[in-house]
């Protein structure tokens, strides 16, 4: 049996948690539609379908349409659409979000949501290089990706917009 | 080669045999957004979408092999006219599911002979033979999605050289293929041979034991056995790095297989010698010093069957058999194929003949732990310990859940009963709710499950919550077993702290949170506001959150009986109302941890309150408790004294005028009211007027006594009716009036209080006496608001009687009574009653000379009503209209209070 003490997390932590509690300030519509091509004359056109089910190597589109409800204006908004673990993000679907003067582009996890940053995310591993252990520092790839997040530095009373991104099922 | 290289090879060999797994028909694929923000208060907080599910649905996809064209057939077996021929292939489902896949076999129209006595069977074990159990014919195969055991399946054709077949004839079979499931799905470009030899013909057929799945660890017993099925003996043939000629049956190890211990076989003729080759080309002697081999796709092992001429006579057979080990760490469904290939000479050239094809693949094996919050998980029961908790507070816990097994696996998380509030699991992120099992994870790799648990406010008490992994494809075990299905690990909180706490305090300094702490700051010494009935305290008060968590605190107050507390903000903290005054609360709101805000409590002291002298600190008061929302027995309590002032007023009302004989005898009344807001005892007594005359006073009318002493009246509003009896002596000249001025004195409490009223009394030489009295009626009802209509108001009803009575001896002739409409009154009604005349009419005028047998319905203000008797019939009012002796007109005046 393994006992770890774990009195490092400081009360400013357990604040932090407290206060996280789910009201319904922000509404949140997640949609999933299969992404279809449809040839019409001699031009290929897309067409959405609600996605209730998909076969391996379909594309699904997530669109989320969130809603500030409130009367004020909320800061700091971080909306997050996870890529299922059955999918594989399609690189360069997430698109960025036009918010006035600002464009928000979308960032990535490939920890399950823990951190986040801007592509290319590096990860560093270890290799064995002429018979010594090195680190390297490799790009990873969009199929391991595990989220994707757009942080709106405000939104506004009753503003809506709406986040898209591809995955592709496994 | 550098060796960076050598280790991606060694992956590429470790792995290369893994397909891309698909996933399974059936998966749901569920997907919930979050999203976090910082709301108007300045408080972080989360919320999530939906749920979103799409279910996978079923590919066909399946593959026959060796593939093979007429042309070049995949795969050739030689053999006598009229004998049978086998040829082995692997149907394999590359689908997402289950499919069964029909198989039709069909010869070839441009070639020499069709072979006769066609049919399939399953060949179970995969060796390539019609073993007993086996000799059923099927036209289908039914297999399981690929990457489960039941993914491929051996299937053998058999059939028959005619034995019209002449020797180097050759015939063309294909097995096809259509999956049942989408019958456009279909594979037949699997083309097969077989030739008729009258030459010598080396059978090889291959088997693997065991079949199919092995586990991790485990041996593979490869055995590759033949016999010369030809028309003449086999001879040998020359072998690279061995002396003189054989037959040589040749297997080349799969890669990552490793063979530790000797190969052996015998054979029909010759003489048998293991041998073994790392490039494939040259060979050598194989002894227990050149072990152990790893396959790597070149290294063989073999067994050389050596001879001179034609040596290996027909139907002379020989076997070969070698075990190789499966690595512990191979991935399950890693496939290891294995074929071998004898070479000989059938008298007039070098033969090859390959055997089929056998398959295993690594077992799964499914197995979890969890536990530790690092790369790797603990396996066994195990406790993540947070030392300090306060409750209404939520703690997290960090557990790394691990895929221990060799397989892509998912894994159900659940809880058990806590005892330390409503616990939830959440995804890495610590954020999105887990719903459904987590996965599929790869074999080795980890997940970040978040528990967060809500500690209630009312818990004092450490506690713990157990999460429990369980593997989806090994549901069974137990959390003490290693390397099973099942794991779990204990999240606990030692000890648990409240987390609320309130601080309310009299503000004193004009700031917010500056006050001294509990209990000296409950009592405000020095501080001891004073008012009048009816007024208003104010104490300022400060209400600090010294607990954890942001709380909700609401007011109350214990009062004395009657008495109201109302509480405003104090914005500004200066411990002074607002302007303007801002709306009472009835709390605080949402105030966060470590923050202060003021406030004021207003007690309103109700009108006609007593007076009260209250000390501060030892004789307070007034309580003001502020309370805790969410813990009800989180309070506080400050205590205040508030001074009741006496106020003493006392009035005695109204004056009287009236009229009296001589002699005569007249009685007023007067109402002592007591407005104090405590009782007082009162003394009535008059001056007596100017002329002797003789007044009297009574409390009942009945009792009559020179002067009145004693009388209790209560307190706010409690009165007395005082009678007043004059009585003229005979002879006192017509015209005199007298007044006499009669004066109350009261003690109310530590004041004294006087007031006077006079009566004013003139003798009339005349018989007439006038009385007036009135009643005042709340509004327009009956009800009585003061019987002397000493009180009244506004909207009040008050009615006066005047009585007017002929006291003399004689007729008295043009009797008009006068009344005016009292200032800030609405005239109402009149009306008139008459008795004692023996006829007459009562008359109604507004100004004293028109006059009218109906009572008016209006008077304007500064108005005065006319009433007299009309005794000659005339309609007017003249000296000729008389009032005899002991008549009586009584009427009846109604005015409203304006």
């Amino acid at each position: 049996m393994r006992v770890k003490q774990w009195w490092i997390v400081g009360l400013g932590l357990l604040l932090a948690f407290a206060m996280a509690q789910s009201r319904n300030d922000i509404r949140l519509d997640l949609k999933a539609f299969r992404v279809l091509s449809v040839q019409e004359g001699n031009r290929t056109t897309e067409k959405l379908e609600a996605a209730l089910d998909a076969r391996p190597g379909q594309l699904i589109e997530y669109q989320l349409n969130a809603q500030n409800t409130t009367d004020n204006t909320l800061r700091q908004v971080a909306l997050i659409i996870p890529i299922p673990a059955s999918t594989a993000y399609q690189a360069l679907s997430a698109q960025p979000l036009r918010l006035g003067e600002t464009l928000v582009t979308a960032e990535f996890s490939f920890d399950g949501g823990r951190t986040y940053g801007k592509i290319p995310l590096k990860r560093t591993i270890k290799v064995l290089e002429n018979g010594k252990e090195a680190l390297k520092e490799v790009e990873v790839k969009p199929e391991e990706f595990t989220h994707a997040r757009w942080v709106l530095p405000q939104m506004s009373a009753k503003q809506t917009v709406l986040l898209k991104l591809r995955t592709v099922v496994r | 080669m550098n060796k960076l290289f050598a280790l991606l090879v060694a992956v590429l060999v470790l792995f290369g045999a893994v397909l891309a797994q698909q996933t399974p028909a059936g998966t749901n694929i569920s997907n919930q957004a979050s999203a976090s923000y910082i709301d108007s208060a300045g408080q972080a907080r989360t919320t999530t979408s939906n749920q979103v599910i799409t279910v996978v649905q079923q590919v066909y996809s399946f593959s026959i092999t060796p593939d093979g064209t007429t042309a070049t057939p995949g795969q050739t077996r030689n053999a006598l006219p009229g004998a049978p021929v086998y040829f082995s292939y692997t149907v394999s489902n590359t689908g997402n599911g289950s499919d069964t896949i029909n198989l039709t076999t069909a010869q070839d129209a441009g070639d020499s002979f069709d072979l006769t006595g066609t049919a399939l069977y399953l060949d179970a074990n995969c060796n390539g033979t019609i073993d007993p159990g086996e000799t059923s014919a099927i036209t289908s195969v039914s297999l399981t999605r690929q990457g489960t055991p039941g993914a491929s399946a051996c299937v053998i054709v058999a059939g028959t050289i005619p034995a019209s077949a002449t020797n180097s004839q050759n015939g063309n079979i294909n097995l096809s293929g259509v999956s049942a499931g989408n019958p456009s799905v279909t594979d037949s470009n699997n083309w097969a041979r077989a030739t008729a030899t009258t030459s010598a013909a080396l059978t090889a057929t291959k088997s693997a034991s065991p079949s199919g799945a092995v586990a991790p660890g485990n041996n593979i017993t490869y055995t590759v056995s033949g016999s010369n099925l030809g028309g003449s003996a086999a001879s040998g043939v020359s072998v690279g790095g061995l002396g003189g000629s054989g037959i040589l049956i040749r297997d080349t190890i799969p890669s990552g297989l490793v063979v530790s211990s000797l190969p052996t076989g015998s054979a029909g003729a010759g003489t048998v010698q293991m041998v073994y080759s790392t490039n494939g080309s040259t060979w050598s002697p194989l002894a227990v010093g050149n072990l152990p081999l790893t396959g790597n796709g070149t290294i063989a092992v073999g067994m050389f069957v050596s001879g001179t001429g034609a040596f290996f006579p027909q139907t002379a057979s020989y076997t070969f058999s070698f075990q190789a080990t499966v690595p512990s760490g191979s991935a399950a469904g890693t496939t290891y194929l294995n074929s071998a290939t004898v070479q000989f000479n059938n008298g007039t050239s070098d033969q090859s003949v390959t055997s089929n094809t056998t398959t295993n693949t690594t077992a799964s094996r499914f197995s979890v732990a969890i536990g530790g919050s690092g790369a790797s998980a603990t396996d066994g029961a195990d406790t993540q310990t947070l030392a300090s908790a306060f409750s209404g507070s939520a703690v997290s816990f960090n557990s790394t859940l691990q895929n221990t097994g060799n397989a892509s696996d998912s894994f159900t998380l659940s809880l058990g009963t806590s005892t330390i509030g409503v616990c939830t699991m959440l995804q890495s992120d610590g954020v999105t709710p887990l719903s459904g099992p987590v996965g599929p994870l790869a074999a080795g790799a980890i997940y970040t499950v978040v528990v967060r648990c809500a500690i209630p406010a009312s818990q004092t008490s450490g506690g713990s919550v157990t999460l429990t992994a369980t593997s989806v494809n090994n549901p069974s075990g137990d959390v003490a077993t290693l390397l099973d299905g099942v794991d779990a690990t204990t999240l606990a909180v030692t000890t648990v702290a409240s987390g609320f706490g309130v601080d309310a305090a009299h503000n004193t300094n004009g700031a917010a949170g500056g006050e001294g702490s509990d209990p000296a700051n409950d009592s405000r010494a020095g501080y001891n506001p004073a008012v009048n009935p009816g007024g208003t305290a104010l104490f300022p008060f400060e209400v600090a959150n010294t607990g954890q968590n942001p709380d909700t605190y609401t007011f109350s107050a214990v009062l004395p009986s009657g008495w109201t507390a109302v509480f405003y903000p104090d914005s500004n903290c200066d411990g002074v109302m607002d302007a303007p005054a801002p709306a009472p609360v009835s709390g605080t709101g949402l105030l966060n941890n470590g923050s202060a805000r003021c406030y004021i409590a207003a007690v309103q002291v109700p009108a006609g309150a007593s007076p009260v002298d209250a000390t501060p600190v030892s004789g307070d008061n007034v309580q003001f408790v502020v309370t805790s929302t969410t813990l009800g027995s989180v309070s506080d309590t400050i205590r205040g004294a508030v001074d009741v002032n006496l106020v003493a007023q006392i009035s005695l009302e109204p004056p009287r005028t009236g009229t009296i004989t001589t002699p005569g005898t007249l009685t007023y009344t007067h109402t002592l009211v007591n407005s104090s807001n405590q009782s007082g005892v009162c003394s009535v007594a008059g001056d007596g007027g100017s002329f002797g005359w003789t007044y009297q006073y009574s409390l009942d009318g009945n009792t009559w006594s020179a002067s009145l002493s004693g009388i209790s009246v209560a307190a706010n509003g409690g009165s007395q009716t005082i009678y007043v009896r004059v009585l003229t002596p005979a002879g006192q000249p017509i015209g005199r009036t007298d007044v006499n001025t009669l004066t109350t004195t009261c003690t109310v409490g530590s004041a004294t209080v006087n007031d006077s009223v006079t009566e004013t009394t003139t003798v009339v030489g005349g018989d007439l006496r006038l009385t007036k009295t009135g009643v005042s009626y709340v509004g327009s009802s009956s009800t009585v608001r003061d019987a002397n209509a000493a009180t009244a108001l506004p909207g009040d009803t008050i009615e006066y009687t005047v009585v007017a009575s002929n006291i003399g001896t004689g007729n008295l002739s043009q009797v008009v009574i006068t009344d005016p409409l009292p200032s800030y009154t609405n005239f109402v009604s009149v009306s008139a009653t008459i008795s004692g005349f023996t006829s007459g009419t009562v008359l109604y005028s507004t100004d004293g000379t028109t006059w009218s047998t109906s009572a008016p319905t209006t008077l304007a203000a500064g108005g005065s009503i006319y009433v007299a008797v009309s005794t000659n019939g005339n309609a007017t009012i003249e000296a000729g209209d008389l009032m005899p002796p002991s008549a009586t007109i009584t009427i009846t005046f109604r005015v409203q209070v304006q």
